[in-house]
């Protein structure tokens, strides 16, 4: 097993007339276990180059092992540019698939996907992977100009 | 316009041969622009005592939320490492948050049940969960309920 520990920290002096001072941590475990967490895929740098949505981390066997399905695993997802217009959207789904993708549909087969939001230039995001069937996360960048996404999945 | 920060640390000292060191800092902007996210619904925390599905930001019958984009925070404040929260957007699941874990991530809703955020707790003991969002949405909680 392994250490992996993921700290956040949201701070603000003006959003509200209080300050807001948030920081959390935690360690990467195996579901309902106090074991952490033991593979990685490896922190993946992808060169984006045109605005048609993709299977940036799919479910299932992959060359770096097989994520267990509906367990504790987490994804770290960074656009490493400094746009302010340009973003990503991420999005739960499956973009493969003839006709083109049903975007806010969840099809239980084929080419479908639920957007979650967006990141522009130097947002990142860290979220639970539940990598079962059809749960693939999609991007879609919003400009066919080269755009760069990091990712690393933490898995059991 | 608010200037909020957040940072990332991510880190690991025996995943590999080598350290894991991950670090991480970005502005919480409006959508397009360099202005500052300036609505909060504030950090909540609840206690929740049923495995019923629930919103945490429900969307406004009706409304659009198209072009925004905010910040989501979840955690699981629970202690017992075999509780979790199985946290969802429209008819997908993201994943679960067990006990002690967060996630942070953008968040576009857009209409009324296309892609809330939903929760579903694995018990009906008793957990104590965090959320907030910052936000420049006009059409979220504590405006309406949902379903």
């Amino acid at each position: 097993m392994a250490t992996i520990t993921a700290t956040l920290n949201v701070s603000s002096s003006d959003l509200s007339s209080s300050s807001l001072s948030l920081s959390k941590t935690m360690t990467m475990t195996k579901a309902g276990t106090a074991t952490g967490l033991e593979f990685s895929s490896g922190l993946v740098r992808r060169k984006l180059t045109s605005t048609t949505a993709i299977d940036l981390v799919t479910v299932g066997e992959q060359m770096y092992g097989t994520p267990t399905a509906s367990g504790a695993n987490k994804l770290y997802i960074k656009n490493t540019g400094s746009s302010s217009t340009d973003y990503v959207d991420v999005a739960i789904g499956d973009s493969s698939g003839d006709p083109a993708p049903a975007e806010e549909l969840l099809a239980t087969g084929g080419a479908s996907f639920i957007t979650i939001g967006s990141l522009y230039g130097g947002d990142w995001m860290i979220i639970p992977f539940e990598g079962t069937a059809n749960n693939d996360i999609v991007v879609t960048p919003s400009t066919a100009e080269t755009t760069t996404v990091e990712w690393m999945l933490f898995f059991e | 316009m608010a200037t909020t920060t957040n940072s990332l640390t991510l880190t690991s000292t025996d995943l590999f041969d080598d350290s894991l060191s991950i670090s991480n800092t970005s502005t919480c902007y409006k959508a397009g622009t360099t202005i500052g996210l300036d609505q909060t619904t504030g950090l909540t925390r609840t206690y929740v005592t049923a495995t019923t599905q629930f919103d945490p930001f429900p969307v406004v019958k009706g409304a659009t939320n198209a072009a925004e984009n905010g910040k989501v925070y979840i955690a699981n404040l629970s202690e017992e490492i075999t509780e979790f929260i199985t946290v969802g957007i429209g008819d997908a699941v993201i994943g679960k948050l067990y006990a002690g874990d967060f996630l942070w991530m953008p968040w576009s809703p857009k209409l009324q049940h296309v892609n809330d955020i939903e929760i579903t707790p694995s018990v009906a003991t008793g957990m104590h969960i965090e959320f907030m969002a910052i936000h420049n949405y006009a059409n979220i909680y504590p405006d309406s309920a949902d379903s």
